[in-house]
C-alpha cells in the first residue's frame, strides 16, 4: 500500500479522503492556495504544502506546483478528487512520468472518453443504448442539417470537448440549427480549443440517472447500482438520491450489466460515474462517462455500505477490488442535499463571506445523518472557488423515510453569517413532484424560491 | 533520479504566432499541399484508365487494388519513393515511368508492418525502368534494416529494354535485387512472394529466394518467355507452358503453392504473415498508450514562414509532432543552436535533433548573438554525444533538419569545426540504432551529411514540400563563382555597365539553376529523398515508421529507461 498520498484538491473532497487515508494507515499531504491558508481541514493532514496564490490557475490547476509538491512530500500517489485536475489526461501522463500513481483511470481512458464523441461511439460499439443523433463530430452545417431532418427537430448540438453542460445547444427549426450551430462551434473553440460538435435528439422532460461503477486492473468490474440527479439549476445538481424511483430493479440489472460490459470493453481501471438520460418512456440513453470520484458519491455508499474512497486507493495500488457484483446489495435509500453559500432568493447568486455560526445536525428522526464539509464556525469562504460548503446526506430504510428525515435534518441545520441553499432544499423536498418521485430535470426551474 | 521526464513543450497556435502570419504560412502551404496532392494522384494512376481495364480484362487486380487488399481494414498504406522518375521520359516514343513501375510501401498486415514491393501492372506490364531496381533495393534495404517482413507481389514483363544499358550492369543494377533477397534470407527477415502474372528474366529470379512463393493460375516465372524459345510457334507453346504453376508447383518446385486467383492469393500472404511473431512495439511502449500531440500536428502546416529565410521556433514543430506534447530536454544549457530531447510518437521513445533557428547568444562573447540554423562548436558536440547516448541506448534516432551548413570563417577553423564535424560524422556512420531524417526546410552542405542526410543512410528521409537540397543556396553558389568580380560586401566592382549588366545576368542564371535544383520533386525523381510528405502528416509517417523500427526484436539493442546512459548527460551536464 502506499506511504503516502497527496491530495490534489480542496474543501471537502480533500478533507473526505484525508479520512479515508487515516483509516487506511497512509499519510496524507493536503495542498492549499493561499485563499486557503486557514481552512480548518489542513490540519487533519500529516503535511501541508502551499502550491500558490488564489486563482485555480495558479494553485489547483498549476500541474508544476502540485508535482513538485508531491516530489518535495515524497507522496507515492496523486488524489486528484473531483473537479480541477481530475480528468486531465495530461495531469495523469504527468504523473505517471514521474512515477506517482495517479488515483484514476489511465490518461487513453481519461482521453478516451473526454471526447464526448469518441466516447458516444465507443459505448454504442460496447452495446449501450444511446440517442438517437450524429456518428460522429460533424463536419459542417450541411451534415448537421441533414441529420437533424434524419431525427426529426428538436435536436442538441453538443461540445464533443465539453461536459458540465457547457456548450449545448437546443435547435428547435432550422434557422435555429444553423444559427446555433455556428455559434456552439465558435463557442466551443474558445472555452475547449476544440470546435467539434456532434449531435443529439432532444428528449423533453428527461431525467439524469447515473451508474456507479469500480473497475480494478485485473478485469474484475462491479456496478453499485445508479443515483438520480434530475434536480438541477442550470445543469448544476442540488440533490441526489440512490436508488432512482425511476428505474426499476430488472433495468438496474439490465443496465447495470451493460455499463460493466462497456467499462470492461475501454479497460477502465479505478471509480468511474456512466451517465444516462432517461426518456418518458423510460428508456435509458447512454450520455457519458466521468472518469473521476462524483460530488454525489456519498448517496451511494450510504445504501451499498461501501467506502468508494477506499475502494479507488486499494484499486490504484494494483489490489483486486475487496467485492464481487453478488456481494453488492442495496439497502435502503439515500438523499444529498448540497449546502452551497448562494441566496435562492436572489437567483442562487454566490454569498461568500464570513461564516458566523456552522452546526450541522448531528442525528434526525428515523434516519441515519452524514456530514461531509470542510467548514466550521468563524470561516471565511473565500470567492475563488465553487460555493459548495457542505453534502448533507440522510439513509434511511426507505424513500419516504429518507425524504422526511432530511426535512428534519435540514430544519436542525444552523448557519449564520451567509445564505444558504438550506431553504431551496427545504421547499424541494416538500414538493409534490419531488415526494411523488416523478420529477425530472426541468421541474426545478417551475419552483419559485 | 533514473526517471524520464517528459514537459510540457510548446503553446496554443494564438501564442506560438500572429493569427496574419499564420493563415498567410497556411496558405502558401495549402497550394503547395494540393499540387502534392495532385501529383500523388497522377502517379498513383499509372499508365491511367485503359491500361486498367486491360488489367482487369485478364481479370488480374491492379497493383494499388492488391495493395489496399493486402493492408488489414482501416489501416492506411504509406508508401515510399512515389515521385522516382517523376516527369521524366524514356525510349524514342517518350514514355513516362510513374513510380518507376513499381509500388513500395509501409503496410500493416494482420498488426505487422510489412514492405510491399508490388510492380505495377498499369506501367508497361510492370516492367523495369531506370532506377526501378534501385527503387527495390532501398525498400529491401529499410526492411533489413528495421528487420521487417517483405511481401514481393511480383507481376512484371522484366527490364524496358531500350534502356536497358542503364539498369542492368551497375553496382544497383537489377541483379542486385537478388543479392539484397539473399542478404535478408541471411539475416532472418521473412520474405513472402506472391507470383502473379509475367515474371520473366528479372521478374523470374525476384521471388525465388522468397521463404514462401505462391502462384496464381495466370502466372508464370521463366528465364525466357516464348518468344525467345526456338520452336515455340509452331508447337503452340506458351510462356505459361514453359513456367506456370503445372511446371513450378509441381515439377521443378520452385513455387510452393497454386492459387485461382489474385484475391485468393492475397488473403493466403496474410494468413502467411499472421504465422510470423507479433510486434514488440506495445512491450516497448513500457506501459504507455499512443497520444495525440496537445497542439495539432495539422497546425504544422501554418508554422513554416512563407519565406525560407525567415526564422520559426522548432520548439513548436515538434510540440505538434511528439505524443502529449510532451519533450525531455537533454544538454538544453548548451549549444542553443540545436535542441535535443526524447519525446514519445506513438508510445515510443524517440531522440530527436533539430536545428533551432532563432539568434542564439554566442557562449563565449558577451552581447554577442549568431544566427541559427548552423553548427557551432557546442552545437556539434552536443548532438555528437546525444546522438552517441542514443545509439547506446537504442533509442531510435530522428533528425529534424533546417540546415544552412557548418560555420565559416576565422573562428570556425581556429576552433576545429573540420575535427568536431568529422567526429560527429564518425558517430553517425557507426550507429545501429535506426535513425530516421526529415529535411523540415533547408538541407545544405556539410551540415546536411553530418546530421544524418541520405549519404548517411537513414533508414529512411522524408522531405516536405518547402525542402530545399543543396551544397548551398543559390544566391550563395553565385558568389562563389562570380568571386573574382565581387567586392568584400558581393557587390559588383566594375563601373562598366555593360560588363555589370553582363555579371549580373550571368549571378541570376546560376541562382536560377540552383534554385530550380532545389525543387523537392527533382530531388525524389532522383531518390535523394524517399518521399515528400505534406507537414500535417509527418506525424503519421512517424508513428508508422518509429512503430516499425520496434517491431522486430533481437537484432538490436534496446534498453530500459532505468539503465539509459541519457542520465549520465543528465548528470554531468548538472541536472
Amino acid at each position: 500500500m502506499f506511504k503516502k498520498i497527496l491530495i490534489a484538491n480542496r474543501g471537502e473532497i480533500a478533507l473526505r479522503v484525508i479520512r479515508a487515508c487515516r483509516e487506511m494507515g497512509i499519510q496524507s499531504v493536503a495542498v492549499f492556495s493561499e485563499a486557503d491558508a486557514s481552512s480548518p481541514h489542513l490540519d487533519l493532514a500529516d503535511e501541508k504544502v502551499c502550491i500558490g496564490g488564489p486563482k485555480s490557475e495558479e494553485s489547483y490547476l498549476n500541474m508544476s506546483a502540485l508535482l513538485q509538491a508531491a516530489e518535495q512530500t515524497e507522496a507515492k500517489a496523486i488524489h486528484p478528487g473531483y473537479g480541477f485536475l481530475s480528468e486531465n489526461a495530461l495531469f495523469a501522463e504527468l504523473c505517471s512520468q514521474l512515477k506517482f500513481t495517479f488515483i484514476g483511470p489511465s490518461p487513453r481512458v481519461i482521453r478516451l472518453m473526454g471526447d464526448k464523441a469518441t466516447a458516444r461511439k465507443t459505448m454504442k460499439a460496447a452495446g449501450l443504448p444511446t440517442i438517437p443523433g450524429s456518428e460522429d463530430v460533424l463536419a459542417n452545417e450541411e451534415e448537421a442539417l441533414a441529420y437533424a431532418k434524419k431525427i426529426g427537430f428538436p435536436v442538441l448540438l453538443k461540445a464533443t470537448a465539453g461536459g458540465g453542460g457547457k456548450g449545448i445547444r437546443i435547435c428547435r427549426d432550422e434557422p435555429s440549427l444553423l444559427t446555433n450551430y455556428r455559434q456552439a462551434s465558435l463557442e466551443a473553440l474558445k472555452a475547449f480549443g476544440n470546435p467539434g460538435l456532434y449531435m443529439e435528439k432532444f428528449i423533453e422532460g428527461g431525467r439524469h440517472i447515473e451508474f456507479q461503477f469500480m473497475a480494478d486492473a485485473f478485469g474484475n468490474v462491479c456496478h453499485l447500482g445508479e443515483r438520480e440527479c434530475s434536480v438541477q439549476r442550470n445543469h448544476q445538481k442540488l440533490i441526489e438520491e440512490s436508488p432512482s424511483c425511476a428505474v426499476s430493479p430488472a433495468q438496474r440489472h439490465d443496465i447495470g450489466e451493460k455499463v460493466r460490459a462497456g467499462v470492461k470493453a475501454i479497460g477502465y481501471v479505478g471509480a468511474g460515474t456512466m451517465e444516462f438520460l432517461r426518456d418518458r418512456d423510460c428508456n435509458l440513453y447512454f450520455m457519458e462517462v466521468n472518469t473521476r470520484l462524483q460530488v454525489e458519491h456519498p448517496v451511494t455508499e450510504m445504501v451499498t455500505g461501501l467506502d468508494l474512497v477506499k475502494e479507488q486507493i486499494r484499486v490504484a495500488a494494483n489490489q483486486a477490488l475487496s467485492f464481487t457484483q453478488d456481494q453488492v446489495r442495496l439497502s435502503g435509500h439515500a438523499i444529498e442535499c448540497r449546502v452551497n453559500a448562494e441566496d435562492p432568493s436572489l437567483g442562487f447568486k454566490p454569498s461568500p463571506g464570513l461564516v458566523e455560526r456552522f452546526e450541522p445536525p448531528a442525528e434526525a428522526k428515523g434516519v441515519r445523518v452524514r456530514v461531509d464539509s470542510h467548514v466550521k464556525g468563524g470561516y471565511r469562504i473565500p470567492v475563488y472557488y465553487d460555493s459548495m460548503i457542505c453534502k448533507l446526506i440522510v439513509h434511511g430504510p426507505d424513500r419516504e423515510a429518507a425524504r422526511k428525515g432530511m426535512l428534519d435534518a435540514l430544519s436542525k441545520f444552523k448557519v449564520d453569517g451567509i445564505k444558504t441553499t438550506i431553504p431551496a432544499h427545504q421547499i424541494i423536498l416538500q414538493d409534490k413532484a419531488f415526494a411523488d418521485g416523478v420529477y425530472d430535470t426541468g421541474t426545478l426551474a417551475k419552483m419559485t424560491f | 533520479m533514473a526517471k524520464v521526464i517528459l514537459r510540457p513543450i510548446g503553446s496554443r497556435l494564438e501564442e506560438a504566432l500572429p493569427s496574419a502570419d499564420y493563415e498567410a504560412n497556411r496558405e502558401r502551404m495549402g497550394q503547395l499541399n494540393t499540387q502534392l496532392a495532385s501529383r500523388l494522384e497522377e502517379v498513383k494512376a499509372g499508365w491511367g484508365p485503359t491500361y486498367v481495364e486491360r488489367v482487369h480484362a485478364k481479370q488480374k487486380l491492379t497493383t494499388w487494388e492488391r495493395v489496399e487488399a493486402l493492408k488489414d481494414p482501416g489501416t492506411r498504406v504509406f508508401p515510399v519513393n512515389t515521385f522516382c522518375n517523376y516527369g521524366l521520359k524514356f525510349g524514342d516514343d517518350e514514355r513516362t515511368s510513374p513510380s518507376a513501375g513499381v509500388v513500395t510501401a509501409f503496410a500493416k498486415v494482420e498488426g505487422r508492418w510489412i514492405i510491399v514491393i508490388a510492380n505495377d501492372n498499369t506501367v508497361a506490364s510492370g516492367s523495369w525502368w531506370p532506377r526501378t531496381p534501385e527503387k527495390i533495393e532501398r525498400a529491401q534495404e529499410m526492411a533489413l534494416r528495421l528487420r521487417i517482413p517483405v511481401v514481393y507481389l511480383v507481376d512484371s514483363s522484366g527490364l524496358f529494354l531500350p534502356e536497358q544499358a542503364t539498369t542492368f550492369p551497375g553496382k544497383t543494377g537489377a541483379g542486385h535485387i537478388f543479392k539484397m533477397n539473399a542478404l535478408l534470407s541471411a539475416n532472418h527477415v521473412p520474405q513472402i512472394a506472391g507470383v502473379m502474372g509475367d515474371c520473366i528474366a528479372g521478374g523470374g529470379y525476384m521471388p525465388l529466394i522468397s521463404d514462401k512463393v505462391l502462384m496464381t493460375e495466370q502466372a508464370y516465372m521463366v528465364i525466357a518467355g516464348a518468344a525467345l524459345v526456338k520452336g515455340a510457334k509452331s508447337s503452340k507453346i506458351t510462356s505459361l507452358d514453359i513456367g506456370g504453376p503445372d511446371i513450378h508447383v509441381h515439377v521443378s518446385n520452385c513455387a510452393d503453392e497454386r492459387v485461382p486467383d489474385d484475391a485468393t492469393l492475397i488473403k493466403k500472404v496474410r494468413q502467411e504473415v499472421a504465422r510470423l511473431p507479433s510486434t514488440a512495439a506495445d512491450y516497448y511502449r513500457f506501459g504507455a498508450d499512443s497520444a495525440e500531440p496537445r497542439f495539432p500536428a495539422t497546425e504544422l502546416d501554418g508554422l513554416f514562414p512563407a519565406d525560407y529565410r525567415v526564422v520559426y521556433d522548432v520548439r513548436q514543430v515538434i510540440a505538434r509532432l511528439v505524443d502529449n506534447s510532451l519533450f525531455g530536454e537533454v544538454f538544453a544549457h548548451t549549444g542553443e543552436e540545436m535542441v535535443t530531447g526524447i519525446g514519445r510518437i506513438g508510445g515510443l521513445y524517440v531522440g530527436i535533433i533539430a536545428n533551432n533557428q532563432q539568434l542564439n547568444t554566442h557562449p563565449r562573447e558577451k552581447g554577442r548573438a549568431r544566427p541559427g540554423g548552423i553548427l557551432y562548436q557546442e552545437g556539434i558536440a552536443k548532438i555528437s554525444a546525444f546522438s552517441r547516448a542514443c545509439n547506446d541506448d537504442g533509442i531510435p534516432i530522428l533528425w529534424l533538419q533546417d540546415i544552412s551548413g557548418f560555420d565559416i570563417g576565422m573562428e570556425a577553423e581556429k576552433e576545429g569545426l573540420l575535427g568536431y564535424g568529422s567526429n560527429l560524422i564518425y558517430t553517425n556512420s557507426t550507429n545501429q540504432v535506426p535513425m530516421l531524417t526529415v529535411l523540415l526546410r533547408k538541407a545544405s552542405g556539410a551540415g546536411y551529411y553530418a546530421m544524418s542526410g541520405m549519404p548517411y543512410d537513414p533508414v529512411v528521409q522524408l522531405s516536405t514540400p518547402i525542402t530545399r537540397q543543396a551544397v548551398m543556396e543559390g544566391r550563395t553558389l553565385a558568389i562563389g563563382a562570380f568571386n573574382t568580380k565581387l567586392d568584400d560586401n558581393f557587390q559588383i566592382v566594375s563601373k562598366d555597365p555593360a560588363e555589370r549588366t553582363k555579371i549580373e545576368a550571368g549571378m541570376k542564371a546560376v541562382e536560377d539553376r540552383i534554385t530550380k535544383d532545389m525543387d523537392p520533386y527533382k530531388a525524389a525523381c532522383q531518390m535523394d529523398t524517399d518521399e515528400i510528405v505534406a507537414m500535417h502528416d509527418l506525424r503519421a509517417y512517424l508513428e508508422v515508421l518509429v512503430e516499425a523500427c520496434y517491431q522486430s526484436i533481437g537484432y538490436r539493442r534496446i534498453k530500459n529507461p532505468r539503465i539509459w546512459s541519457m542520465h549520465d548527460l543528465d548528470v554531468l551536464s548538472g541536472k
